[in-house]
């Protein structure tokens, strides 16, 4: 059991009686439809790392053509309102920072000003599972990993300096140095 | 059970360009597409290129792309079903591919190893751990009894449409996609989307 406090007062202070629009990087999860069920919402969920986003944005070189990769990872729109909130979960440990701004700045255009984004980045520890995680929430907000023992990789160990360049307009709001050696990172979307 | 007749509610109807090809699907499917049970089944050697629409249970073991509309009744697709469609019924469950949007009255049902790309307007959703799934899900009540509401008033529109003119095959009585009404139902976008 992890306990991730931003994420926990992201979910949990969801405003029941307000309409969100949450985009989810990572796979679906009934627990986390059920958390987010308990507000007013549409989820978006993108499954990056099923659907071949990961490696489809790293082997793609800078410029238009990953942009446009980027913006066709997310789910197609079922209507414009802008995303409230997103769930990056340890993803951008996987991308390049190249591929990290492309896929933000994309998620940027669709998000409105003061969206959150929420991340796991791999800080204390120098490796990382080869894979990425599979984190599920339990009904108080604290977070299981359900992901398959996989080996071991170097883990980039973004700094919050090349984190903040990278991620789309989205600015570090707050961080917390996680109990497994993980930083966990909320950003806000700058007007 | 699949009838072109009229008289039969069931019917399956296609949109090919090619009649003779059309007409050796339906030839297929009569001796293929069998009812055995609760549900009629559209087998995994049949492919659908058209608008299947009927008012029985049905599950597709089979390729079905274009639209599917079962509004009053269950569809399943199997594991080893492909669906390329709009999806609409009471209740859908998913154990195959789908790719497009599913709107269901009750409830969807994505399980283990499925794979879902397209977006989910139910009342009811799961999603079983181990299934794939990429898109929305709208999870607002007000906003899905809006979407569903104006799917079921497109459906009730296009069955008046059916009587008038005699063609249930008439591409311009498709059920509307509803999305553009949902977004105008909605709550406007706060930002810069």
């Amino acid at each position: 059991m992890l306990h991730a406090p931003l994420f926990q007062d992201l979910v949990t202070g969801l405003d029941a009686t307000e309409r969100h629009v949450i985009l989810d990087l990572g796979a679906a999860s009934t627990a986390m439809l059920a958390l987010l069920g308990r507000s007013r919402c549409r989820v978006e969920i993108a499954d990056l790392a099923h659907f071949g986003g990961i490696i489809q944005l790293n082997s793609t070189e800078p410029g238009p053509e990953l942009a446009t990769a980027a913006k066709s990872l997310l789910p197609n729109r079922l209507s414009d309102e802008a995303i409230d909130c997103v769930f990056c979960w340890d993803l951008p440990n996987y991308l390049t920072l190249d591929s990290l701004s492309a896929l933000m700045d994309a998620i940027a255009r669709r998000a409105r000003p003061g969206a959150f984004a929420h991340a796991l980045i791999f800080y204390a520890e120098r490796d990382m599972k080869e894979y990425p995680g599979r984190f599920v929430p339990t009904p108080d907000g604290e977070l299981i990993d359900h992901s398959t023992p996989s080996p071991a990789i170097a883990a980039p160990r973004y700094s919050p300096e090349e984190l903040g360049k990278s991620m789309g307009g989205f600015v570090i709001d707050r961080a917390r140095l996680l109990s497994n050696g993980m930083q966990e990172f909320l950003f806000r979307l700058e007007s | 059970m699949f009838e072109r007749s009229k008289k039969d509610d069931n019917t399956v109807e296609s949109q090919d360009a090619n009649r003779a090809e059309t007409g050796k699907a339906f030839g297929s499917l009569r001796s293929k597409v069998t009812g055995g049970g609760d549900a009629a089944v559209i087998g995994r050697s049949i492919q659908i290129n058209g608008d299947l629409r009927g008012n029985e249970d049905l599950r597709i073991e089979g390729d079905v792309s274009g639209t599917v509309e079962l509004k009053n009744s269950a569809l399943t697709i199997g594991k080893e079903g492909k669906v390329k469609a709009d999806v609409y019924a009471k209740s859908i469950a998913v154990d195959g591919e789908t790719k497009g949007d599913l709107y269901a009255t009750e409830r969807v049902s994505v399980h283990v190893n499925a794979r879902v790309q397209g977006n989910i307007i139910s009342p009811m959703v799961s999603i079983e751990e181990g299934a794939h799934f990429k898109g929305s899900i709208e999870m607002d009540p007000a906003a899905v009894e809006k979407v569903l509401g104006k799917t079921a008033a497109s459906g009730a529109d296009k069955r008046v449409t059916e009587n008038k003119s005699g063609n249930v095959a008439d591409t311009k009585a498709a059920p509307k996609k509803p999305a553009q009404e949902a977004s105008t139902n909605l709550s406007p976008p706060a930002g810069n989307a």
